[in-house]
């Protein structure tokens, strides 16, 4: 049977095994390069307003995420939308899940003659409230 | 021919990649440094990384004296209009006067919030306002414990 100790004797000295620590570093790594990548797409580079106040995220129900960018273009969840098809879609996906809260990413520098016509369109879409992304200001 | 012996393999030819003390396999011990220098400075980003937090809005429907919706605001309401002048942010409804943002969350955020909780801060803005300010003005309210609409 073969020495399965992390302390190898074969040889004149002893060394210790590293390969099970790098599988593991390397297996962290991954996981920290995929998840920050995902977060870069979800977040689509937007930047948000600051708020001292507010609730912190739960994950009781996965919220749909409107971003807007400071120029104006509109995604859903990520993905863009063109202004003129985004009432419908969103009429659709909050009649299929009237439960799901809807979350605005806007950037901070968007001008609110950008954001209002999303937040009246919501409106008119059946949507009563709403949850304003915001980075937490210590 | 049964005097032939069987010829000895020739040891490897040591490499830099190889150590120097009589053992073959390469030096891990800068890729271990490099990796871990890797994992901590994606832990340390993921923690740098600002949280995310959210501001409850609600989107009550435009009313008419005559009009009354499914969805209504109960009174009391502060109606809050930002507007910019003199590339200023002014704030009116608040107050007698208009005033400039940073005075108005200022104002808000001394109010007492027993008080201001019963509130509902209604918040209207002109096209060219910053949705930066607007969140600053739901900021204050939601730190009272305010109520806020956005129309």
């Amino acid at each position: 049977m073969r020495n399965r100790s992390i302390i190898s004797n074969e040889g004149s000295g002893a060394r210790i095994n590293v390969t099970p620590m790098i599988d593991v570093v390397m297996v962290l790594i991954v996981f920290y390069l995929l998840v920050g990548q995902l977060a870069i797409d979800r977040k689509a580079a937007i930047e948000l307003p600051m708020s001292s106040t507010g609730t912190e995220e739960t994950q009781d129900l996965d919220p749909i995420i409107v971003g807007i960018t400071a120029d104006g273009s509109i995604t859903i969840n990520g993905e863009a939308i063109e202004n003129e098809r985004f009432a419908g879609e969103i009429k659709g996906m909050h009649t299929r899940n009237p439960s799901t809260p809807i979350r605005i990413r806007a950037h901070r520098l968007a001008s609110f003659g950008v954001v209002r016509p999303v937040m009246h369109q919501l409106r008119d879409a059946g949507v009563s409230a709403v949850e304003l992304v915001t980075e937490h200001r210590p | 021919m049964s005097d032939v012996q069987p010829r000895k393999p020739k040891p490897l030819n040591h490499r830099n990649v190889l150590t120097q003390s009589g053992r073959f396999g390469p030096n891990m011990t800068p890729m271990v440094d490099v990796t871990l220098v890797i994992l901590i400075f994606f832990m340390a980003s993921a923690s740098i990384a600002g949280h995310e937090w959210f501001l409850s809005a609600q989107l009550p429907k435009e009313q008419t004296e005559q009009e009354s919706s499914g969805f209504s605001l109960p009174t009391p309401m502060l109606i809050a209009d930002l507007y910019i002048e003199q590339e200023r942010i002014m704030v009116r409804g608040i107050g007698d006067e208009p005033r400039t943002l940073e005075a108005v969350v200022l104002q808000i955020r001394s109010m007492n919030e027993d008080r201001a909780s019963g509130l509902i801060l209604s918040i209207r803005a002109s096209d060219d306002v910053s949705y930066e300010s607007v969140v600053a003005l739901h900021d204050a309210a939601a730190s009272v414990s305010m109520r806020v609409a956005i129309r």
